[in-house]
């Protein structure tokens, strides 16, 4: 190395060395992860074999609010699904965000709704009304609302003021509950009175088919880029999460399934109709707001009650709903920025608002920085290119082990079964989804920040297709 | 050292990965043991069924084999069975099978909360030892009360609604009340309609005990009294007109008497209805349970909380209007051009039992 460039050593020195305790914090989080995960799974499932659950129907109302954007396809089969559910009282309110298409009109003639002039209280500001019909007919009051569009955000927000009951969930209009869901979801609400949040499992419902609400066929996507989703959601849902759930410090419970307790998320003002992560950033001022106010609160995460819901086929689709994430993400926390290490929020700030800041929000600059040191060291000849071939492969069968070890937890969750394709596409998938999708999706969260003002309240659409109901 | 801690890491996750797979296996051979073992009990179940005795051999014989978990849970899948095919006769031989029973309860009680858990759903689930008055399997059973476990608490409450005994049943309200475990008022109000023993009996009890709750217990009584019947009204009148009755508590009573109208509580619910906008709350739930009350003062009455300034207030005073079939145009012909907020609630009220009724309505 000529005299000039002597300094290059010490800088990939101390970014050698920052990768070091980079990379043994994250491997350390997936195994935890993992580890408890799958122990917690088995452990439920043993329960549930000598009748440890709650097995009534007990009647505690909930509400459940569908946001819907230009869902002519999806809204009537999800509607009829929600009425397919397991429970007794509970209504559906649809909050059609001033579609383009014929959302309204599709539920309209098919429940035969009826327009009505209902007076609303309004306790979260939101857009304006256009028009509301119900209809009494079905087996629970179905509620639609057409509003000036102002987002998802905004649409929940009007969602609660309508809603009747003292908790409500929140859903996307192209998903579908299983029959069970509402009871399972309810559980953590009769376990605890301090319970404010319900966080349940969202799995891609590609290729499923659902007869009432109950899986009569399942497979792995046949298109792999949502196959790849699947065994990643199962990482995510089955794993992570269950880890985060056991101290408290979910900072997430996605907007595609969740049960909120409706006056606490009142008081805290409700969902923030600036960002686009609207979900992550309601459970983070959750967080916040029961701490500030010293009011014993559980954000709790129930690993079997499922959603299923349509995952982007298109790469395409792929990166622009993750790059959605990702500023939903950014938004979010910088928001509630207060949060970096304050203990004042105990774990939640120092696990589980560090773990997001440094393993979700800056990994894929950290990961940019590695790929450019690691070739910056090439140029150098500062580079051990067996070693680092090696200690790459290492790194991809690990994530590979762990997405593996997390996907035959399937076995612990109740209605999943693994035929041996299915297992030998996941083998084989995963080492693509750790060493190629990956990157992929490093560079899109990467690059998220451009254009991030010209899509600031888009809904962020993506190709939809009808989902196989029965 | 990062390669050391990464190896260590890959060695405990495949390890995880062939636990997973064995526990699979194990699994499906536990299904398939369990199948097994069930026809074995169905065989000999019958078998004692046709004979119509159980002799203290088959007893020693069911204890040695019900002390397994597997084997009991085998038995489980057979009852249910057996129960869908024949269930007065499947009742009997769970009845003659009672010392088996009970001394599988001291042996359950004895293991860990999952399984403990476990043995109180039996009871419940097969209604074993129903209207015997077995005071040791109570007292069991309400030991299990001090559990962490929700599941096995909630168990075991099960099992003490179906075994009958209101005395056991009240105990065992009296332990969850005094221990700081929380135990979701539904879950005690839905339950006590389960019981299966002599509902007055159990009424009287409760009402013994009812001063000694707290508050959230009491809610939960209530709750109970008003999905039971109207037998209750004078008790209830009692505690709502106590001046040191908690509002929770109040807010319970006056549901009760909006479902079962009654002509004493009625000067008690004009009381609550004149308590102003500070106490709104009581003033909905009073306005919601006057719609039982049909007379002119309760209309009028019903219309000036139409005014007020809560909007919970306004919706209820409409609801009730319309329950009480006080004439739309009269409604309309007081508020009109002088109340926006009273008049859009009639309307959307008007609207909703036409809605209900279906009557025309623009589609």
């Amino acid at each position: 190395m000529s005299g000039n460039f002597e300094w290059v050593k010490p800088v990939l020195d101390v970014i050698n060395g920052f990768f070091v305790v980079y990379l043994i914090g994250y491997s350390t989080f997936l195994f935890l992860s993992v580890v408890v995960g799958s122990s917690v799974l088995y452990k439920r499932r043993k329960q549930e074999k000598l009748k440890s659950i709650l097995q009534h129907n007990y009647k505690v109302p909930i509400s459940i609010l569908v946001p819907a954007y230009n869902e002519e396809i999806t809204v009537v089969e999800t509607v009829r699904s929600l009425l397919d559910l397991d429970y007794e009282l509970y209504e559906i309110v649809v909050i059609d965000d001033g579609s383009q298409d014929n959302t309204s009109q599709k539920l309209i003639s098919a429940f035969h709704m009826h327009a009505i002039r209902r007076p609303m209280h309004y306790k979260i500001p939101c857009q304006p009304i256009e028009f509301i019909y119900e209809t009494m007919d079905e087996k629970v009051p179905l509620t639609l609302i057409r509003k000036a569009n102002g987002g998802k955000a905004d649409s929940l927000n009007l969602g609660i003021n309508a809603c009747r009951y003292p908790y409500f969930i929140c859903m996307d209009a192209d998903s579908a509950l299983q029959h069970d869901s509402l009871t399972k979801i309810m559980q953590p609400i009769l376990s605890s009175k301090d319970t404010v949040a319900v966080g349940g499992v969202i799995r891609p419902a590609n290729d499923v088919e659902l007869e009432h609400g109950r899986v009569v066929r399942y497979k792995l996507p046949a298109n792999l880029i949502a196959c790849m989703q699947a065994l990643e959601y199962d990482r995510s849902f089955l794993a992570s999460r269950i880890l985060l759930a056991q101290f408290n410090g979910s900072l997430i419970i996605s907007g595609a399934f969740g049960l909120f307790k409706k006056d606490i998320v009142i008081q805290a003002g409700g969902y923030d109709t600036a960002t686009v992560g609207e979900d992550m950033e309601l459970v983070v001022k959750l967080h916040e707001y029961c701490i500030a106010n010293d009011l014993p609160y559980r954000v709790e995460y129930v690993p079997d009650t499922v959603c299923w819901s349509q995952a982007p086929e298109r790469l395409r689709d792929l990166c622009k709903q993750r790059k959605r994430w990702h500023l939903g993400l950014f938004q979010s926390m910088w928001k509630h920025r207060t949060m970096l290490v304050n203990p004042k929020y105990g774990a939640v700030s120092l696990i589980s608002y560090f773990y997001f800041l440094v393993y979700e929000l800056l990994s894929p600059f950290i990961e940019i920085l590695g790929i450019f040191s690691v070739l910056a060291a090439y140029v150098f000849d500062l580079i051990n290119v067996r070693f680092m071939v090696l200690f790459f492969l290492i790194y991809t069968v690990f994530g590979c082990v762990l997405t593996l070890t997390v996907f035959f937890a399937r076995i612990y969750t109740a209605d999943l079964k693994v035929t041996p394709k299915d297992a030998a596409k996941a083998i084989f998938l995963c080492f693509f989804e750790v060493a190629f999708l990956r990157f992929v999706l490093s560079w899109v969260r990467a690059t998220a920040f451009w254009g991030y003002q010209r899509q600031k309240l888009n809904w962020g659409k993506i190709q939809r297709q009808k989902l196989q109901l029965k | 050292m990062v390669e050391t801690l990464i190896y260590f890491y890959l060695t405990v996750c495949v390890s995880m990965i062939l636990f997973n797979l064995v526990c699979a296996c194990i699994f499906r051979r536990q299904g398939q043991k369990l199948n097994r073992s069930s026809l074995l009990f169905e065989q000999q179940i019958e078998a004692q069924i046709r004979s119509g005795s159980i002799t203290s051999r088959d007893e020693a014989a069911m204890i040695r084999k019900l002390k397994r978990v597997s084997n009991l849970m085998a038995f489980d899948e057979t009852l249910r069975r057996l129960y869908q095919r024949e269930p007065e006769k499947t009742q009997q031989y769970i009845i003659s099978l009672s010392p088996v029973f009970t001394y599988l309860t001291f042996e359950y009680m004895g293991k860990d909360a999952l399984l403990a858990a476990y043995f109180p759903y039996l009871i419940f689930q097969y209604g074993i030892f129903k209207g015997q008055d077995n005071r040791t399997v109570s007292k069991t059973l309400i030991k299990l009360l001090s559990a962490d476990n929700l599941y096995c608490r909630e168990n075991a409450m099960l099992a003490l609604y179906t075994i009958g005994n209101a005395d056991s049943v009240v105990e065992a309200l009296q332990c969850i009340d005094r221990s700081e475990a929380f135990h979701h008022p539904k879950l005690i109000s839905d339950g006590l309609l389960t019981f299966s023993g002599n509902r007055e009996a159990l009424d009287v009890i409760l009402w013994g005990a009812f001063p000694i709750f707290t508050d959230g217990m009491k809610v939960a009584v209530l709750d109970y009294f008003r999905f039971c019947g109207d037998l209750h009204a004078p008790p209830i009148l009692r505690v709502m007109s106590d001046p040191d009755t908690g509002a929770e508590v109040c807010y319970s009573c006056i549901r009760y008497f909006g479902k079962y109208p009654s002509k004493d509580a009625l000067p008690y619910l004009y009381t609550f209805a004149a308590y102003g906008d500070a106490r709104w709350e009581f003033v909905a739930i009073t306005a919601m349970a006057l719609a039982g009350y049909p007379c002119k003062q309760t209309a009028d009455l019903l219309k000036q909380l139409l005014r007020s300034r809560s909007w919970y207030v306004r919706y209820n005073a409409a609801e009730s209007l319309e329950r009480l079939q006080v004439p739309y145009e009269e409604l309309m012909g007081e508020f009109f051009g002088r109340d926006r907020y009273a008049m859009e609630m009639l309307q959307y009220q008007h609207a909703r039992k036409k809605l209900t009724q279906k009557e025309d309505l623009p589609q």
